[in-house]
């Protein structure tokens, strides 16, 4: 069947969706042909549609006006909703390093987020 | 807002994976029906409402809704599935990366709870119960922290959730934080705990989230060992790297 140019309708241009997907661990990458990094399978999600935000932008999301709102419709439970607003207080301060002998437990606090295995 | 309903329609039709045995197949299946046959169950006296959340335009919308449940068990009382569930009470829903912090930053921190406490936060339409259709053939991956910990390591468990860092398809049904006398306890909860490909998967990305030391023992346990057991924690599959 031939179209007439003047028969085709125009639709609207828009940009192919990406993102960009920043890597900060060897074990990030994908070890199934049909994933990228990042983790969208194409084979069964069209168009790589998967919403993936890494620690540092949900962080910096924290930050932002709408994010410090009161929400609506809080519940009273009583040493849970009812704390000082909490707001202004950033991120969550490092706890103490302190050796109280709780085995399965020795988590460095002061590691970094994330470390590179080579 | 068309974009969340494309959204939706996606997470129906994700899967994780290796997909393509007739039991994956049906198992699928089963969790699609998952949110209305519980619906039906529940027709009785009280039926359960699940909050309507939405990402409102301009907001950063997340890949699935939660809503963040609360619990606290008061001293003595042996809890039975019934109570349980009357004990446990949604504190709110959020269906965008501000409505997150919105709720989050006006709620005390998992170090400031008092003991038997626990915070849930689970996709919408899945309760914090094993007995949940999206929980009943799953599990959690369990990891014990010394006090003074928990705070911290639950909001990179729960950052890296509800970023997607997990990569397992709709496997993460939810994750907890509990706060007890002598220890503090997280765990993360997925749908299908017989594919050890994908629990080893949530293993893996937990380990990194929360920059667990290569010594550091996880543990296992199958929601219906939980069931049969009456128990979180006790009797657990323990493994080491």
């Amino acid at each position: 069947m031939s179209v007439n140019a003047t028969d085709v309708k125009a639709s609207g241009s828009r940009e192919i969706p990406s993102r960009r997907v920043l890597l900060k661990d060897a074990s990030q990458l994908p070890s199934e042909y049909s994933t990228t990094p990042g983790g969208t399978m194409f084979s069964t999600t069209p168009g790589g549609t998967r919403i993936i935000y890494d620690r540092d932008f949900l962080l910096q999301v924290r930050e932002s006006p709408l994010a410090r709102t009161p929400p609506k419709n809080l519940p009273k439970i009583e040493g849970v909703t009812d704390v000082a607003d909490s707001t202004t207080n950033g991120s969550i301060e490092q706890p103490k390093q302190n050796n109280n002998g709780k085995e399965g437990a020795i988590i460095e606090a002061e590691e970094p987020q994330f470390e590179m295995d080579i | 807002m068309a974009f969340g309903a494309i959204l939706d329609h996606f997470e129906r039709i994700s899967v994780p994976p290796r997909s393509t045995s007739d039991a994956d197949q049906k198992e699928q299946k089963d969790a699609q029906k998952s949110k209305e046959s519980e619906e039906e169950e529940e027709n009785g006296s009280n039926k359960f409402e699940w909050p309507e959340v939405k990402a409102a335009p301009g907001e950063h919308a997340l890949q699935f809704s939660y809503s963040l449940w609360f619990s606290r068990r008061s001293p003595g009382n042996k809890t039975s599935s019934a109570n349980y569930e009357q004990n446990i009470k949604i504190v709110g829903s959020f269906a965008s990366v501000e409505q997150f912090w919105m709720l989050y930053s006006h709620l005390a921190r998992p170090c400031d709870l008092t003991s038997s406490s626990d915070y849930h936060l689970f996709k919408l339409g899945i309760k914090p119960m094993w007995e949940d259709s999206a929980n009943k053939k799953g599990g959690k991956w369990i990891v014990r922290l010394r006090k003074g910990l928990a705070s911290r390591l639950w909001e990179n468990l729960i950052l890296a959730m509800l970023g997607e860092q997990f990569m397992v398809g709709d496997e993460i049904c939810g994750a907890v934080v509990s706060i007890r006398f002598a220890e503090d306890i997280i765990s993360i909860w997925n749908r299908t705990s017989s594919e050890h490909f994908i629990t080893n998967k949530i293993r893996d990305t937990l380990k990194r989230v929360l920059n667990l030391p290569p010594n550091t023992i996880l543990e296992y346990k199958t929601h219906t060992d939980s069931i049969k057991d009456n128990s979180s924690f006790r009797n657990t599959d323990v493994f080491m790297r």
